[in-house]
């Protein structure tokens, strides 16, 4: 019975990171069906539309890639940009290490191949209160996964549409992830780290003034880490002293 | 370089910033030191980076009260129904639906 658990545990987990995957699901499609469209219209057939939501899987920077590629950039500079804006990726690595309950060399590169913003903040959000099982973050970058590539392919096949026309749902699906990133928040809120997220959010806001928006991210994410990490010493120190 | 070529590279330099960091966390995550606190807060801090950089965007396709009052909204329906229920892709679904409702009877 144990040992049958055991087995069935780890797709158990799997299958919750899939169904909590939803909310990325609804904020994804809309957002790679526009990337099929833009890259269409850019002059790229669907199947390299999906070829890069396939390979690449990094939203914002798939639509710089395009916008370069069809204004003929050269091929160093355009892998030179999108390299730039996932920088910030290489902090979420081992932020995610520190949640996980362990990480099984096979399930590594899988993990990382799927960390994007989205997935990163809604698995720390969910850290935040118990560990993670490596097979729940799996199911959960898989059901983005689908969302991302699956919306590609409808945009590059139908082309502009229903999502496009400025309607009700149109103007509901644009503060899709805005929501999703709030309610996040609202999850991993604990009072005594709100320092983290006014510094974090503070920079970013001032910073998107001289810089652009994913280099503003990635200095306010660190300053507020910054802050986040200094204010645990001071606690500790003072624990300590009492 | 030829397309696929760029494409592919591209692929796999976004993947190897996200692998080989996580497997040399893994060491980290076992660590107590400064550099495990910091990673600790980053998931946080990256949320509330995302906030600013997601809500911008709309901010400036609509700078003027409708829009603001509009994402005000948004957000407070978010955090009311996620204070509710602890239910994070409930929260975000009201939350969207709030703001296009408001959009539509904001419109001029």
């Amino acid at each position: 019975m144990n040992l049958e658990r055991a087995i069935s545990s780890p797709w158990r987990a799997a299958g919750q990171g899939l169904r909590e995957s939803l909310s990325l699901v609804v904020g994804y499609a809309p957002i790679a069906f526009s990337f099929g469209v833009i890259t269409v219209q850019s002059g790229l057939t669907p199947w390299q539309a999906v070829g890069i939501s396939l390979l690449v899987f990094a939203g914002a920077s798939q639509f710089v890639m395009v916008a370069m590629m069809a204004a003929g950039s050269g091929g160093l500079t355009v892998l030179s940009a999108v390299l730039m804006m996932n920088l910030r990726h290489l902090f979420y690595g081992p932020a995610l290490a520190t949640r996980l309950v362990v990480l099984p060399r096979r399930l590594a590169p899988w993990l990382a191949f799927g960390l994007t913003d989205e997935v990163f903040a809604t698995a720390m959000a969910k850290g935040a209160s118990r560990p993670l099982e490596p097979a729940w973050c799996l199911g959960l970058a898989s059901g983005a996964y689908l969302a991302w590539v699956g919306g590609t392919a409808l945009g590059a096949s139908m082309g502009a549409g229903w999502a496009n026309d400025g309607g009700y749902v149109a103007q509901a699906l644009d503060f899709v992830l805005p929501a999703l990133f709030l309610a996040l928040l609202a999850q991993a809120w604990r009072r005594a780290r709100w320092p983290v997220v006014a510094v974090a959010a503070g920079v970013t806001l001032l910073g998107m003034v001289w810089w652009p928006g994913h280099v503003a991210m990635l200095i306010g994410m660190l300053a507020g880490a910054l802050v986040g990490s200094r204010r645990s010493r001071t606690r500790c120190s003072r624990e300590a002293m009492t | 370089m030829t397309w696929w070529s760029i494409v592919i590279a591209a692929g796999a330099g976004t993947f190897l910033i996200r692998y080989l960091p996580l497997l040399s966390g893994t060491r980290l995550a076992r660590s107590e030191g400064w550099l495990s606190r910091f990673l600790g807060a980053l998931g946080l801090a990256a949320i509330a980076a995302l906030i600013v950089l997601s809500m911008s965007d709309l901010w400036w396709q609509a700078p003027h009260w409708r829009g603001g009052l509009r994402l005000a909204l948004g957000a407070t329906a978010v955090l009311l129904v996620q204070r509710l229920t602890p239910n994070v892709g409930l929260a975000t679904l009201v939350g969207a639906s709030i703001y296009g409702a408001a959009g539509w009877a904001l419109a001029e």
